[in-house]
C-alpha cells in the first residue's frame, strides 16, 4: 500500500485510507520503539533536511529522532528570522541544499502555504511540520492516533478543541483529520479567536468552555499563541485563564471523565492548570511519545517504501 | 501615410455609422473617408473576417511603475502592452518612486505619451503618506487627470474630506479603491470559507463596504466627485447603486478579473491570484456582472499591476499583489459568459471612462482625428512570451489561449498592429 500523495502538505489532501495506512505503519514502528534496540535500517542512505524557519522544540526533536531511528542521515537548518529578512529566498535555499543530494525535506514555516509553494518547485518529498496558521499535519495525526490508542476508534467520538482556533494550525489539521475519521468536532474560545467562517468546515462553535466540556469525550486544549497576534485579541491572560482556562475544579464539577490533550508547549496556569495537564486523564506525554512513531511512519511511507515490515 | 480599413463593422453609438459595415480611409492621422467601398492604391490595407472598429479604448487605473520600479515596467513597455491590448489612453496611478505628487512627475509621465496617451493621476496626499494634501491644483494645471493615492486608499476620513472639498475649485475627481486597513489588516485574501480552509488571514467584505460607506458619506457632505475602482463585493455594488439613486456624483469601475474569478482560485496558494481588492465569492462575482448589466458599473479598469518574478515567486504571504491586465482585458471580458452584448463592453471601454473623466470623446466621423481600436471576437491567440509586451508576466492567463483578438490601434497619427 502507498499513500495517495507524494508530499505531506496537509491533512486536507489525505484520504481516510491514507490516514489508516499511516496509523498501521505507526503501530509497527511503535513496537520497534519499545525494543531494546530502537533503530531500524529502513532509511539508510536517505538524507533528510529539517528546515525550521520558525522555532520549534518538540516537533524538531521528534522529527530528528524519527529520522535517526530509521537510520537516515539528517541535517538541521534553523533560522529564527524569515527567509525574506535573511535575503535569500526559500527556493534558493532549498535548491542549494538539494544540490548536495538531499532526499527529503521537512519544513516548518511562518507563512501559510509555504510548503505548497515549495512543492511546485522541487522534486523531492516535502513534509509540512507546520505552516503559518494553516496546517500541522503530523500533529493532527499523532493526536488522532493517541485518541485511537485510548478509545480504540474515533468514529462517533466527540472532540472539543479549546482556545486560540484562529492562530492555530493544529486546530485546522485536527478538524480535517478527526472529521475524516468519523469524529465530531466542536471549537470553543473567545469569539475574537474563532475564525468567522469556521462553521463552514462542519464544526460546531461555542464560546462557553463548560458547555464544550460537558459535550465532549476528548478535550484538546490549545496554546495561546501570543506571538501570532499583531494586536491583542483578548484583554489579559488573567481574564483568559478565568473564563477559558481548563482547571480541575471545572472538570470535577462535570461528573464525567474527559481525555485531556495539549499539543504543547503548555502555558501552565493560562489555558490549562498543572493539575489537569499532569492529571490522570491527561495523555499529553503519550501524544509526544506517539509523535515519533507517527513521524517514522510518514517518513517511511513518503520515502517510497511500500509497507512496513 | 494612408491606411485603408476594409469591410469593418463600426461600433460607436454616437456615430451615424454605428453597426454599419464600411471601408475607412485614414490619411495623416485623420479619418478621411468612410464609405461602402473605397479604393486607394497607395494605402496600407487592413482587412479580415469579422473585423470591428471602435473609438480607442481607455483604461482608468494602471501602474507603469515608472519612475522607480523600472525592472517591472516602464512607460515604454507599459505603452506597448496597452497598444497591444487595444488601449489608446491609459490613466497611471501615482504609486511610483518618487510618487506622482508634483507637477514635475505629472509632466514626466505626460511627456512619455507616444501612440498611447498617458494620463497621470496625481496623488491626494504628499508622497502618498496619507497625511497632508499634495499640490493637487498645480498638478491639475499640469495635466493630472484625477487624484488618488492609488493602491493605498486614504484611511484618514478627515484627509479625504479635505481632498474632496479642495478639488471642487478645479472640478477634479477623487479615485479610491475601497479598503479599510484596520479591518483588512494582514488579510491575504477574501475572508470566507476558502480562507478558513487554507488557514489564511482574510480580508472581510466589510473592509470594502465600511470604507465605501464612509466615502459616500463624505461625498454627500462635500457634494464633490468620486470614482470607486475595483469594487469587489455584492454589498459594495449595492451601496454605489443606492448612492447613485440619491443623485450623488459617484461612478465606479470593476476589473476584468473580478468579473471572472473567485477566491476558489486560491486553493493552490498561487500568488498570481493575489490581488487588491481580493478575489471574492461567486455571489459577489454575480453581483458585479449584474452591476454591468444594469449600468451601476460605469466602466472597466484593468488594475494592470506588473510584478517581477521575484515579487511573485515567494511564499504567498510575502508575494506582492496584482496582475498585469492590459493585453488580456478584452478577451477576459468576452469570456464573462453572461449574455452581455459586445456593445456594452465597448461602451465601458470607450465613451464611459471619458465621460467619467470629462474629457473629449473621439468620434468615428469623416474629418475627425483617428483614435481607433480594431478587433475581432472570434480569433484565438496565445498570451505568451512572444505576444506579451509588458516587462512582467504576472498573469494567471500567461501561457493560455484566449479568444477575441485586438488587431491594433490607430492614434496620434501612428498605428500599431499585432502580429
Amino acid at each position: 500500500m502507498r499513500l495517495s500523495v507524494k508530499h505531506l502538505l496537509g491533512i486536507k489532501d489525505l484520504t481516510k485510507e491514507d490516514i489508516e495506512l499511516i496509523f498501521q505503519t505507526a503501530d509497527n514502528f511503535k513496537a520497534v520503539l519499545s525494543r531494546p534496540i530502537k533503530k531500524v535500517p529502513t532509511l539508510r542512505d536517505t538524507t533528510i533536511v529539517n528546515l525550521f524557519y520558525e522555532n520549534s522544540t518538540r516537533t524538531r526533536i521528534s522529527f530528528e529522532l524519527a529520522e535517526k531511528r530509521l537510520g537516515a542521515d539528517t541535517i538541521n537548518f534553523a533560522t529564527s528570522s524569515s527567509s525574506v529578512s535573511k535575503g535569500e529566498g526559500l527556493i534558493d535555499t532549498v535548491n542549494n541544499i538539494l544540490s548536495m543530494k538531499v532526499d527529503m525535506v521537512v519544513m516548518r514555516h511562518s507563512a501559510s502555504g509555504a510548503p505548497h509553494f515549495l512543492a511546485n518547485h522541487i522534486q523531492v518529498p516535502i513534509i509540512n511540520a507546520g505552516d503559518g496558521t494553516n496546517e500541522h499535519p503530523t500533529q493532527a495525526l499523532l493526536d488522532a492516533y493517541s485518541i485511537r490508542e485510548k478509545c480504540q476508534t474515533l468514529r462517533g467520538k466527540k472532540v472539543a478543541i479549546i482556545g486560540d482556533i484562529m492562530h492555530s494550525r493544529v486546530a485546522l489539521s485536527n478538524i480535517f483529520c478527526l472529521q475524516k475519521l468519523g469524529a465530531e468536532v466542536l471549537v470553543v474560545g473567545p469569539p475574537t479567536l474563532i475564525p468567522k467562517h469556521i462553521e463552514s468546515l462542519g464544526v460546531q462553535v461555542t464560546y462557553d468552555v463548560r458547555e464544550a466540556l460537558q459535550w465532549c469525550d476528548v478535550a484538546n486544549v490549545l496554546r495561546i499563541q501570543l506571538e501570532r497576534q499583531n494586536k491583542p485579541l483578548f484583554s489579559s491572560l488573567r481574564e483568559y485563564a478565568l473564563f477559558y482556562g481548563v482547571n480541575k475544579k471545572l472538570l470535577d464539577s462535570l461528573q464525567k471523565e474527559i481525555i485531556i490533550m495539549h499539543p504543547g508547549p503548555i502555558n501552565r496556569g493560562v489555558e490549562i492548570d498543572s493539575d489537569v495537564a499532569d492529571g490522570p486523564h491527561s495523555i499529553i506525554l503519550n501524544q509526544v511519545e506517539n509523535g515519533v512513531a507517527i513521524r517514522m511512519a510518514i517518513l517511511y511511507l513518503l520515502a517510497g517504501k511500500t509497507s512496513a515490515e | 501615410m494612408q491606411l485603408l480599413i476594409k469591410k469593418v463593422t463600426i461600433i460607436s453609438p454616437t456615430s451615424k455609422y454605428h453597426l454599419k459595415k464600411k471601408d475607412i480611409l485614414i490619411s495623416n492621422g485623420i479619418i478621411d473617408k468612410i464609405a461602402d467601398s473605397i479604393v486607394e492604391k497607395n494605402a496600407k490595407v487592413i482587412e479580415g473576417k469579422g473585423l470591428y472598429v471602435s473609438v480607442g479604448w481607455m483604461d482608468l487605473f494602471a501602474d507603469f511603475c515608472d519612475p522607480g520600479h523600472e525592472q517591472k515596467e516602464t512607460c515604454i513597455t507599459g505603452s506597448k502592452a496597452a497598444a497591444a491590448g487595444g488601449y489608446t489612453d491609459v490613466c497611471l496611478i501615482p504609486n511610483t518612486n518618487p510618487s506622482n505628487s508634483s507637477k514635475s512627475t505629472v509632466e514626466y509621465l505626460k511627456n512619455n505619451s507616444t501612440i498611447v496617451n498617458l494620463h497621470p493621476i496625481g496623488s491626494i496626499s504628499k508622497n502618498i503618506e496619507g497625511k497632508d494634501l499634495a499640490e493637487m491644483y498645480d498638478m491639475r494645471l499640469s495635466g493630472a487627470i484625477a487624484f488618488s493615492d492609488g493602491k493605498k486608499p486614504v484611511q484618514q476620513s478627515g484627509l479625504l474630506l479635505k481632498a474632496l472639498e479642495y478639488i471642487k475649485t478645479f472640478d477634479g475627481m477623487v479615485i479610491e479603491i475601497p479598503e479599510d486597513y484596520s479591518i483588512a489588516q494582514n488579510g491575504q485574501m477574501h475572508e470566507g470559507e476558502m480562507s478558513t480552509r487554507l488557514g489564511m488571514q482574510g480580508k472581510a467584505s466589510i473592509a470594502e463596504s465600511i470604507h465605501l460607506q464612509r466615502n459616500i458619506e463624505l461625498l454627500q457632505y462635500t457634494q464633490s466627485k468620486l470614482h470607486v475602482t475595483g469594487v469587489s463585493t455584492q454589498k459594495g455594488i449595492e451601496l454605489i447603486r443606492q448612492a447613485k439613486k440619491k443623485g450623488l456624483n459617484i461612478t465606479c469601475s470593476v476589473t476584468p478579473h473580478h468579473l471572472l474569478l473567485t477566491d476558489n482560485q486560491l486553493i493552490t496558494y498561487n500568488s498570481l491570484y493575489k490581488t487588491t481588492p481580493p478575489l471574492r465569492t461567486e455571489v459577489d462575482r454575480k453581483a458585479l456582472v449584474k452591476g454591468v448589466l444594469d449600468g451601476t458599473i460605469d466602466c472597466i479598469a484593468t488594475h494592470h499591476t506588473p510584478q517581477d518574478w521575484d515579487s511573485k515567486q515567494v511564499e504567498f504571504e510575502y508575494a506582492k499583489e496584482g496582475m498585469i491586465g492590459l493585453q488580456t482585458a478584452f478577451s477576459l471580458l468576452l469570456s464573462v459568459n453572461e449574455n452581455i452584448p459586445l456593445e456594452t463592453w465597448i461602451h465601458l471601454l470607450t465613451d464611459a471612462p471619458r465621460e467619467i473623466l470629462q474629457i473629449d470623446k473621439p468620434e468615428i466621423a469623416e474629418k475627425s482625428k483617428a483614435c481607433l481600436t480594431l478587433f475581432n471576437t472570434h480569433e484565438k491567440w496565445n498570451f505568451d512570451a512572444t505576444t506579451n509586451k509588458s516587462k512582467s508576466t504576472n498573469s494567471p492567463y500567461f501561457g493560455q489561449t484566449l479568444t477575441g483578438k485586438v488587431i491594433g490601434i490607430i492614434n496620434n497619427n501612428q498605428w500599431h498592429f499585432n502580429e
